[in-house]
Order: C-alpha cells, then sequence, then structure tokens
C-alpha cells in the first residue's frame, strides 16, 4: 500500500484525508488474523467513509457487507479504514493503542495530524516516509482534479477517463457527486480511496461548470 | 483482459473504467482490448457489475429504440451482458497481473499490492535503521503505466551509486543482477500499471540519488513518483528530511506514519 503516499492536495483539503492501515511483516503473518479482526472493529466503531481490505475489497462494492469481510478475512491481510478529520482518526489511534495488538499500523496522511495523534496517545512514531511528487514525463499526467482523485487510490484503479466521466456525469446532473464518488470509490480495492473528498473535489467542478 | 464478442454489445461502460485506455470499440461495434496496452489488473472486470442479460435481447431493446431515435444509457458501472473475461495468463504476461491486480500477491514476496513492506513493518523487521535511508521510486504512477525497460533504464542509471536494491521486493527478484540493475530479458517489453525500485541507503548518500534521477528522468517515456523513508530519532524528529531540503527538493507535507505498535520490536546492536 505504498500508494497512499503520494495523495494530492493542499494541506487543508487533506486536513480531511486520513487513513489507517495495517501491514504484517512477512513472517509474523500466522495467527494475526484475529488482531486485523479488531484493527478493524475498532475502526468502524468511529465511522470510517470507507473501510475494508486488499483481497476482499471495500465496503463501497455492491458485494462486500463488513461483517462478512471481517468473518473472510484471513491472516496477514492488509486491512485500512479512511477518516475525515484528525480528532476522530486520535480516538481510534487511542483505543489501538490500549488494544496492544501487536501488528504494524501505519498513518497516511498529513505528518503533523499523525505526530498529533501519537502524542496524545502516548506513543512515539516509529519510521516515516515522504513523497518528492511526480517526476519523468510530467507532460502526459492530466489536470489537476483528475490527478487529486486518482491518487485517492494509489494502485492506480480509477482511470483518469472514468473520473472525467464522472465529472460530466455530474455537470449533466446525471449523477450526484456523492453517487459519482462511490462509483468511483468501488475500483480500489483496498479501501483507501476517500470517497468525501472525491464528492468535495465534484461539488467543485459542478460549481465551475454554473460559474 | 479478454473480451466475448458473442456477448459484448459494445455499450462501451469498459472503455471508461479501463486504467490504461487500452479498450475501444472495434469495425463491429463490439469492444475490443488492445493487449499491448492491457496490464491485466482486472479493474473492469471486477467493478462492471455483470446484470446477466443475454446479448440478443440487449441488442433487439437497442435496435427498437434506435428505430426511434432513442438511446438506452445503462448505469455507468455495468457489464450488462457479462462480457468480460478474464484469461489464464502464462510468464512473463503473468507479471502484469502481479505488478496491476492489487488482489494478486506477488509469489516471491508473499505480499500484495505492489509487493513491498517499506516502512510499513519497520519497527519489526528492521528494514531501515539508525543513518539509514529507503528511497522508493515508483515508475509508470500515477496513471500512465509502464514497461520494464523503463524501470531497467532508472535501476542500471543508479549503479555507480552501488545500490542496495531491497532483495524482498518484487522488480529486484526479476532483476538478472542486482550488481548490475539489468532486468531479465523476457520481462523487458511487459507493460504493468506501476512497479517500485526499493532502495536502502545511507542518508548522506540521498542527495546523490535525487540528482542521478533528475537527471535520468528526461530519458524515460513514462512519469515515476518518488518517495524517502527513515527511522525516527528518539527525539521523533525525522533525519530524512534535512538531507532531502538541503538538496535543495520539496518533501510534501503528508506521508506515511508507522506508528511502531508491532511486535516483537525489532531491537539494534547497541541500543
Amino acid at each position: 500500500m505504498t500508494n497512499t503516499l503520494h495523495r494530492k492536495g493542499s494541506v487543508e483539503e487533506l486536513k480531511g484525508d486520513y487513513v489507517i492501515f495495517t501491514s504484517i511483516a512477512k513472517d509474523y503473518k500466522p495467527g494475526s488474523a484475529p488482531k486485523i479482526h479488531e484493527f478493524l472493529r475498532i475502526c468502524n466503531k468511529y465511522g470510517p467513509v470507507n473501510i475494508g481490505s486488499s483481497k476482499l475489497g471495500s465496503v463501497l462494492q455492491d458485494d462486500v457487507d463488513f461483517n462478512d469481510l471481517v468473518i473472510k478475512l484471513k491472516d496477514g491481510s492488509t486491512s485500512a479504514a479512511v477518516f475525515t478529520d484528525v480528532d476522530t482518526l486520535q480516538k481510534v489511534v487511542s483505543d489501538l493503542v490500549e488494544a496492544d495488538l501487536g501488528i504494524s499500523i501505519n498513518i497516511s496522511g498529513l505528518l503533523e495530524g499523525a505526530h498529533e495523534c501519537c502524542g496524545k496517545s502516548g506513543i512515539q512514531r516509529h519510521s516515516l516516509e515522504q513523497s518528492l511528487g511526480f517526476w519523468g514525463a510530467k507532460d502526459r499526467l492530466p489536470e489537476r482534479e483528475v490527478i487529486e482523485i486518482t491518487t485517492l487510490c494509489g494502485h492506480g484503479m480509477v482511470s483518469f477517463n472514468l473520473i472525467r466521466k464522472m465529472m460530466e456525469y455530474v455537470r449533466m446532473r446525471r449523477l450526484t457527486p456523492k453517487k459519482a464518488a462511490t462509483i468511483m470509490g468501488k475500483c480500489c480495492e483496498c479501501a483507501v480511496f476517500n470517497t468525501d473528498r472525491a464528492e468535495r473535489i465534484l461539488e467543485k467542478v459542478l460549481e465551475q461548470g454554473e460559474g | 483482459m479478454d473480451i466475448d464478442k458473442n456477448r459484448c454489445v459494445g455499450c462501451g461502460n469498459c472503455h471508461a473504467i479501463c486504467t490504461m485506455e487500452a479498450i475501444s470499440l472495434d469495425l463491429d461495434g463490439k469492444s475490443v482490448v488492445n493487449q499491448d496496452e492491457c496490464v491485466e489488473c482486472s479493474t473492469c472486470h471486477r467493478v462492471l457489475r455483470d446484470e446477466g442479460y443475454a446479448p440478443a435481447l440487449v441488442g433487439s431493446i437497442r435496435s427498437i429504440l434506435s428505430a426511434f431515435s432513442l438511446q438506452f444509457m445503462a448505469e455507468v458501472d455495468v457489464c450488462p451482458t457479462n462480457a468480460l473475461v478474464p484469461p489464464e495468463l502464462e510468464y512473463p504476461r503473468s507479471l502484469r497481473a502481479e505488478f496491476s491486480d492489487p488482489t494478486v500477491v506477488h509469489a516471491g514476496t508473499g505480499v500484495g499490492g505492489r509487493g513491498t513492506e517499506e516502512i510499513k513493518t519497520n519497527e519489526v523487521t528492521g528494514r531501515l535503521r539508525t543513518g539509514e535511508a529507503g528511497i522508493v521510486i515508483e515508475l509508470g504512477r500515477p496513471g500512465i503505466g509502464a514497461h520494464f525497460r523503463d524501470v531497467e533504464k532508472v535501476a542500471t542509471s543508479l549503479i555507480h551509486l552501488d545500490p542496495h536494491f531491497e532483495a524482498n521486493n518484487p522488480v529486484t527478484q526479476l532483476m538478472e543482477n542486482p550488481r548490475t540493475g539489468k532486468m531479465k530479458e523476457e520481462v523487458l517489453g511487459e507493460k504493468v500499471l506501476s512497479a517500485i525500485i526499493e532502495i536502502k541507503t545511507t542518508l548522506d548518500k540521498i542527495p546523490d540519488y535525487l540528482s542521478t534521477l533528475e537527471s535520468v528522468q528526461a530519458e524515460i517515456d513514462t512519469v515515476f513518483a518518488v518517495g524517502v523513508g527513515s527511522k525516527c530519532n528518539p527525539d521523533s524528529s525525522v533525519p530524512h528530511q534535512k538531507w532531502v531540503e538541503d538538496a535543495g527538493y520539496t518533501l510534501t507535507p503528508n506521508g506515511k506514519t508507522n506508528l511502531g505498535l508491532g511486535r516483537p520490536l525489532f531491537q539494534e546492536k547497541g541500543q
């Protein structure tokens, strides 16, 4: 899930975009399923806008039910939840620290926000990774709004053309921003797509169209 | 991905959802996949719900509507006739799915997604230790895709820095020789959604790596995303930030934070 490293947006926009996820080291996968269950249960208690697991999909998908997903989880599954404010994230982190699951947990989002969560939960961040942006043939990249949405699923499952189509459908009022955001979110298998942020971006597109 | 032309009704929903713009309308009015461009991510097959309609029924309804100059606009996230068929993939084409479909686990690393652990489990693995930095170069990202020949071009450009390519990384495992950065000949023409070169080095070498990447970027016909990571100092400060910023590069305000909750904790010698 390196993907979440390169989410694009202004600091203000990123304040509403935090992903928390598990990652189980290869040698420690056996026996980890109950811990991942507990991770998801704690996250779900706080109303994430997206939640799921990379091999089973996200709750945005038509055939995925949260309870079924938890039951089907296997050892080592990478699981994630998306929150839209740091205060809620902090409560999640505090609960996870208290649960002492013993599995690796990462936050992807504003470093200051994650640092604040660690401080308030009485832990110290261990390691950190940052992006230096996109290099190479950047002339092949699309417009800013498309990049901001496509990077919400870092595996690149939300195509540029689908995003443009959703923008067009929102402008035509064939879809609401919320419905369009959910359709795009279905493409993201790891449940890290922030539908709330995508909806905000589509609302701006709609406003610009009206302007 | 394959499309069963006996079932496809040419609705075009799979065209927009395709991550590589590899699906288009053929002369016969049915959709067709450009197999050179398809990276076997299976997004079309996973996301488009099968409505289970008989192709003849859909075709008849369309013909009738067309006679009255009307058009039926299907929902955008369906394949009305279940025409998308995931093929059995053989090596080396199977690498496309391994590097592009997050539900496929990399055989060599046992990790899904792009197959890397990086700092995500660092408190347990000790992959990056005090004084060390991790550099990740994800070719093809976002949304353009990359051939392994692009990967090789970047990897070989770094050889003068004597890089330590991470052994538990699927790109390293496809190298003919990690000392040269050369990829296996048979994989060079394979296209994937993205592939991550992962290097471990020392903090003081970060500027050299970044300036080399800056030089090679003009030779690459795709984009790549660069990331740098390190183990935090005991006071929570971040060692790589000074080295990157002093070299004149800008780090994003967001990133990944490993909370250090995994157990057993890796203990460095002397700590």
